[in-house]
């Protein structure tokens, strides 16, 4: 008992600073989302108007979230790819491996940040310097920054530089493989190709389900990268109008506190469907090397 | 708090240093920020109720004084506030109902600046204020003909809520009408004004959408300033900052002339007002007064807002004036000729507008949508921004 007690001071300022200063707030924000909430006034009540408005009248929440899960399915896969791909060729053994792992892994620790997102859009503006490169193998590429059709591949080219977290992780993962196993499947004739796929990413899959589900979750999240590369106002053309960035935008710039909360709590419900499924089709792929069994 | 870059900072401290030496007892604590994202930072502090004293506005105090969060200064008119030399129309602009709410830091009008070398390079005698629209389409091509690529006429303003309405102005009508209370414009306007400017963009008269959005608003990457595009809308008191970048010679020239003139009229560029929960009141009136009436400080802050409220206070600074404020002043001058413009304060829920308004030029510059498809939708969501905010505001 006493032990226990102890755990839980030691818990004690994680867990004052958790419930103030995040379940209280998210639990207001619940209650938000049923007001209409000026920011400057008291809430007024308004039961499910908030919800009904943003399913049935509001374009721009349709357009957000269409904007943000296209975001997501192109950033996360190529994210994890790189990752992975750099990761294998890490595993090598190289002699300063220590050393490129700091290299990769650095844009991660930079990447979200609006400084960066500022160097990124001087660098893919219509005249930056990728551009420049380009042209001088005549290709003429457009404005990655001003021009709202291409905008979102620099945006997402940026989330996938910031691989260097996921390929940590993964090149912890691929250590974990015991040589053992290449060794026998060399001895036995089997080529490289089908050593990725029948053993490498099977039992890299606890690994890359954990990178795939965090991944995710923090995609659906994209903010700086938007305000800071786009015009600040989800444009232009709507853009870089990613869900974030749109339901800021109606809580502090429209003073619509009340319908944003209701944007919030929508947004997670739907990145716990996402999680759920994710970790729902975990029996079908993701091998746990200590079950009898394996790969269905 | 008030918005703006280091060096408006360090004239608004310089100036709230000499207000405490004559005041010893009060101590004044400056906060700045850049335009983009003060009315975020203003609204998150009003709304956790530690808003400063004193802040800036600009046309939409309409909107913050409906939310209650503004000091109504009308008690202290003649009471240590003095705003006798202050024209009508500027006191106007900072009165809602009947009460007088802020204090004009800075006057200013819409202009559109001009960059004389790049037309005498182009071979084009420069308008003056007479001219009318079709001088300046014409002007653009020439420009466009004359120089060729990567050279245009104008920047595109058909996004700017400021811009649209001076040009509905000029045909009588505005964006909002506060005496009905409802739009004071017709789907065709819009379409008209589109339609203006889509046709120069096409014929290469002004700039491609992309290069208005990479630099059409910010002056460090403007064209004009590197003699690439003749013509760009400004509030007056930003002449001083685009020609320090450059040698070629700019000027104001008012807007191109529509069926009722040029629709300009001179007004507040940014105000302060007071929080309505403050402590100070007192104060608060006594530092705005110093602001507008002080001769020392004024001539500490100079033209960095705008022109002076206080017409005395412009007579001061006038005398030493730099040849780009006189430019300035003479500009300010024409513009107060105009009489016969009514003054109009923002429309309820101006945020929103605004952006559906830049929307809607996007979707045309882009080619994303014909003009009509552009208009009809952003007309139909105006009209429910202002309903939900007139509404609110009750």
């Amino acid at each position: 008992m006493r032990k226990n007690v102890t755990g839980y001071m030691f818990l004690l300022p994680w867990l004052i600073g958790f419930l103030c200063l995040a379940v209280g707030p998210i639990m207001a924000s619940l209650y938000l989302s049923f007001t209409d909430y000026n920011l400057l006034e008291r809430p007024v009540w308004s039961g499910w108007n908030n919800y009904r408005n943003i399913f049935t009248k509001d374009g721009s929440f349709t357009h957000s979230l269409g904007l943000t899960f296209k975001y997501v399915l192109l950033s996360v896969p190529l994210r994890l790819v790189f990752a992975l791909a750099i990761a294998m060729v890490l595993n090598k053994g190289l002699k300063m491996l220590g050393i490129y792992r700091t290299i990769y892994y650095i844009p991660s620790l930079l990447g979200g940040s609006v400084a960066i997102a500022e160097v990124w859009k001087a660098i893919f503006a219509g005249n930056g310097i990728f551009n420049r490169f380009l042209s001088t193998f005549n290709i003429h590429a457009p404005d990655w920054i001003s021009n709202p059709f291409y905008l979102i591949y620099s945006i997402i080219a940026l989330s996938v530089w910031q691989f260097g977290s996921s390929m940590v992780i993964f090149l912890a993962g691929l250590k974990q493989i015991p040589n053992e196993i290449y060794e026998a499947s060399n001895v036995d004739g089997v080529g490289k190709l089908r050593q990725f796929f029948q053993i490498t990413l099977p039992l890299l899959s606890p690994v890359l389900f954990f990178n795939l589900v965090m991944n995710i979750i923090s995609s659906f999240q994209v903010f700086t990268p938007g305000v800071v590369i786009g015009d600040g106002r989800g444009g232009p053309l709507q853009s870089t109008l990613f869900y974030a960035l749109y339901l800021y935008q109606q809580g502090f710039s429209y003073f619509n506190m009340g319908y944003a909360s209701a944007l919030a709590w929508i947004m997670l419900v739907i990145i716990g469907i996402f999680t759920m499924v994710v970790f729902g089709t975990q029996k079908y792929w993701v091998f746990y090397g200590d079950e009898k069994g394996g790969k269905k | 708090m008030w918005w703006g870059d280091q060096a408006r900072a360090d004239l608004t401290n310089q100036m709230f240093k000499l207000y405490e030496e004559k005041h010893p007892n009060i101590k004044i604590v400056g906060e700045t920020s850049p335009f983009d994202g003060y009315f975020d930072k203003l609204n998150t502090l009003l709304a956790s109720g530690s808003a400063p004293d004193i802040f800036a506005l600009g046309s939409n105090i309409p909107d913050y004084v409906s939310k209650n969060v503004v000091l109504d200064l009308t008690p202290y008119v003649g009471k240590g506030l003095d705003v006798s030399n202050v024209p009508a129309s500027l006191i106007d602009f900072n009165t809602v109902d009947g009460k007088m709410y802020g204090v004009t830091t800075g006057g200013n009008a819409r202009a559109f600046a001009v960059n004389t070398s790049v037309l005498e390079k182009a071979g084009i005698d420069v308008p003056n204020e007479s001219w009318t629209w079709d001088d300046f389409a014409q002007i653009n091509g020439r420009v466009t003909q004359k120089l060729g690529k990567g050279y245009y006429g104008s920047y595109d303003p058909s996004g700017s809520y400021e811009e649209f309405e001076t040009w509905l102005k000029q045909r009588g009508k505005v964006i909002y009408d506060n005496e009905q209370k409802k739009l004071g414009f017709q789907p065709a306007d819009a379409a008209e004004w589109f339609q203006m400017w889509s046709d120069m963009r096409k014929s290469g008269a002004i700039v491609t959408a992309e290069e208005q959005v990479t630099s059409g608003t910010d002056a460090s990457k403007s064209l004009i300033t590197q003699g690439k595009v003749a013509m760009l809308v400004i509030p007056s008191n930003q002449l001083a900052s685009y020609q320090k970048m450059t040698q070629d010679k700019l000027i104001l020239l008012p807007y191109p002339n529509g069926p009722q003139g040029n629709g300009l009229a001179v007004q507040s560029g940014a105000s302060i007002v007071g929080y309505a929960k403050t402590e100070h009141a007192q104060e608060v009136a006594s530092l705005m007064d110093f602001w507008l009436n002080d001769p020392e400080a004024i001539k500490i802050l100079g033209t960095n807002r705008g022109v002076p409220a206080s017409t005395k206070m412009i007579d001061v600074l006038r005398a030493d004036a730099s040849a780009e404020d006189q430019i300035i002043y003479d500009y300010l001058d024409l513009i107060g000729k105009n009489t016969n413009v009514k003054a109009t304060i923002n429309i309820p829920g101006y945020n929103e507008f605004a952006q559906l308004l830049m929307t809607a030029s996007q979707q045309v510059a882009f080619g994303k949508t014909s003009i009509q498809d552009a208009v009809n939708p952003f007309y139909e969501q105006a009209q429910k921004v202002l309903d939900i905010n007139l509404k609110t505001a009750q």
